[in-house]
């Protein structure tokens, strides 16, 4: 069994019927010349990576852009589909009035699992006391949190507001929330590294998509940015499968992973294990 | 003279698959009443085939697996980065090169309304970079 951590549902059919709400979602987030799938088409697609759940993340940049590109609405759609498949996140822009709002009713109403934040796209750092005030509903809540981490693709997204090392303050004070820095932090990735070793709450997702191919690039990140044994003898506790879909097909990177010849007690906890310790639930 | 084009969905259940269309283009021959002709077939994509081969599942699996050793998944091709035209990344290089290799097409004429193929003869889609909706053309031309 795999659960992939990172997929944006940009292209899922059943919240592509508005053609210009899709244009300007693909326009927000970079992505092209794609077009909507249908849900039976990408669990087909899923199924080549053994993929049984996965956890579809949201954007709302709303203040800037009027309406969330994935709404969290949207989220709650895509799970009615297949609840046992589909494990949804939340997202709110902490710029707007009504965020606490918004994420409690996310939390509540819709049964969402937890936040997902993009510091680089909001362009406030993730110690901004808008964000905090959020962060305190998922510790009282119990949710966990996905930051976006390192270099972010989409449009208008400026990268310094999500360096790993600016969420090491989240990590410390929220010892009690499991947080993910996503992508590894790609390019600082020993900077992930670093903290993972000191913050047991901190976990990583595989999402790489920036250089080569999936064969390449894991090999760089995990055996040379990496030093050979850091995953297995250090972090293969807080390390999770996810693709980055769309932006990759998740059965190549899932190849990628395979080809690092983690021993398979390492590769049960990056492909599943972890997710849902992550999720806080039983193993 | 007359001409009939057809297009017909295809989506494989693996990622690469050979999907024997013999009698789908028998049937269409048939269909469109034409006695003496010529009949293409035609994939639309640049990461699938179309071939032509015995219909026995070792010669498959030789084929794939040939098409496998060529060239590698793990190659480091220079379509494998960053395409900021799709804003994904280019992965599907073996899926070119398979298909470069399989050709998009093939033809066979039509004699007294049937698609004349050798014995062994029989006619496939392949699917190099599934799982995805695909099509295929279906063009005869004939009196």
């Amino acid at each position: 069994m795999v659960i992939d951590t990172h997929i944006r549902p940009a292209l899922y059919a059943p919240i592509c019927q508005d053609k210009e709400a899709f244009r300007k979602r693909c326009d927000e987030m970079n992505y092209h010349l794609m077009g909507p799938a249908s849900i039976d088409l990408l669990k087909e697609q899923y199924a080549l990576a053994d993929i049984e759940h996965v956890f579809l993340l949201p954007e709302d940049c709303s203040a800037e852009t009027g309406t969330a590109s994935i709404s969290n609405e949207d989220i709650a759609k895509l799970v009615a589909c297949d609840p046992e498949m589909f494990w949804g996140f939340a997202s709110v822009d902490p710029r707007n009035a009504d965020a606490e709002e918004k994420l409690i009713q996310a939390f509540e109403e819709y049964k969402l699992l937890g936040l997902y934040v993009n510091t680089a796209r909001l362009h406030i750092y993730p110690n901004d006391p808008r964000l905090m005030k959020l962060y305190d509903i998922c510790a009282r809540m119990d949710k966990p949190i996905i930051f976006q981490a390192g270099l972010c693709l989409e449009r208008n997204a400026l990268s310094k507001f999500c360096h790993p090392m600016e969420f090491e303050e989240i990590a410390a004070k929220y010892p009690d929330t499991n947080i993910c820095l996503a992508h590894v932090g790609w390019p600082c990735v020993q900077e992930t590294a670093a903290l993972l070793i000191k913050y047991p709450n901190l976990y990583t997702n595989t999402a790489l998509m920036n250089f080569d191919g999936p064969y390449q690039i894991y090999h760089k990140v995990f055996l040379e940015d990496m030093g050979q044994y850091w995953v297995e003898h250090n972090i293969a506790d807080q390390v999770m499968f996810g693709s980055d879909s769309p932006r990759i097909r998740p059965v190549r990177s899932k190849r990628g992973l395979d080809s690092l010849n983690f021993s398979k007690d390492t590769m049960e906890k990056i492909c599943w294990k972890n997710a849902l310790r992550f999720l806080k639930r039983e193993v | 003279m007359k001409f009939e084009l057809k297009e017909i969905s295809i989506r494989a259940k693996q990622e690469f698959e050979m999907i024997n269309i013999t009698q789908q283009v028998k049937d269409t021959v048939r269909e469109c009443g034409i006695s003496n002709g010529i009949v293409y077939v035609i994939t639309e994509h640049t990461t699938t085939g179309i071939t032509v081969n015995e219909a026995l599942p070792c010669v498959e699996k030789d084929i794939m697996q040939t098409l496998d050793r060529l060239i590698p998944e793990n190659y480091p091709y220079n379509h494998n980065h960053y395409l900021p035209s799709y804003g994904t990344i280019g992965g599907n290089t073996p899926g070119h090169l398979k298909s470069l290799l399989t050709g998009n097409h093939c033809v066979f004429p039509i004699v007294e309304g049937k698609v004349k193929l050798g014995s062994a003869a029989d006619i496939y889609f392949c699917e190099y970079d599934g799982i995805k909706n695909r099509k295929y053309m279906i063009y005869v031309m004939g009196e």
